[in-house]
């Protein structure tokens, strides 16, 4: 059962919540995107991130300098069925729907729409 | 969402995930038998009891000198909803199943421990506030 707790720690964070949740709200993400939307430095984005990606919640691509980062989460699987639960519980959180706000903002102004994002796929980050 | 963090640490450790497993299958657990059946000691128990007990996940009842806990989850809650995951994740464990089966042949065995359920009934203390429960 140590597996089972060690999943639902990912979740133990402030920091990895964050980050999940706004990773709900796109389908990719660069690590720019989350330390300018939650303030953090680039290492504590990038440590993590990569805590994340070694537990298999997220795939990684790099564009350049930067790492993109997005859910990897098979449907009806344990880490699906705990998004879920954590969008359910944030979806109400005066507090998380202004995080996803400020990402919607900080997207628009780098002129990245998701459409974009999704067809030109290894589009380089715009943000170094 | 700080506290939406603390409510998934409720479960991020191996102890108090089992510890919720095992509540989640009875009416009531005394803290000795959370001891015999993890095989852990009884500060380790308790503090973790006492862990979920501030998070509002349990309730206590004293009885003489054991600590009676019981889930205190309101349906519909996001206590309940995780709880119900956890159950799903784990039921089919042997692991899991294991634990049910000792505490099974630990409360049978109980009516002669020393820790037995007595009728006098402690008063039950305020439990916290899970988030969104």
């Amino acid at each position: 059962m140590k597996t089972e707790a060690q999943l639902f720690k990912s979740l133990a964070d402030e920091t990895r919540l964050k980050i999940l949740w706004l990773l709900m709200a796109r389908e990719e993400l660069c690590v720019c995107d989350i330390m300018g939307v939650l303030s953090i430095t680039q290492s504590k984005a990038s440590r993590h991130l990569r805590y994340l990606y070694h537990l298999g919640w997220v795939t990684d691509r790099r564009a350049g300098v930067w790492m993109n980062y997005r859910l990897s989460v098979a449907p009806g699987s344990p880490e699906a069925k705990q998004l879920k639960l954590l969008a359910d519980i944030l979806g109400s959180r005066p507090e998380a729907q202004a995080l996803k706000d400020r990402l919607e903002q900080r997207l628009a102004a780098k002129g990245q729409s998701q459409d974009r994002a999704a067809s030109e796929g290894a589009a380089a980050c715009q943000c170094s | 969402m700080r506290a939406e963090a603390r409510f998934f640490k409720s479960l991020a450790d191996e102890t108090r995930l089992k510890i919720l497993w095992l509540l989640s299958g009875v009416a009531e657990l005394c803290v000795c038998d959370v001891i015999d059946v993890l095989g852990i000691t009884q500060s380790k128990a308790s503090r973790h009891l006492r862990y979920l007990y501030h998070l509002g996940w349990v309730t206590d009842r004293r009885d003489g000198v054991w600590m009676n806990y019981r889930l205190s989850i309101a349906p519909g809650s996001s206590g309940e909803k995780l709880l119900k995951l956890l159950e799903e994740m784990v039921a089919s464990q042997p692991e899991a199943q294991a634990l049910r089966g000792n505490l099974q042949r630990c409360l049978a065995a109980k009516q002669h421990s020393k820790c037995a359920q007595g009728p006098n009934a402690g008063q039950k203390r305020s439990p916290g506030r899970l988030p969104g429960s």
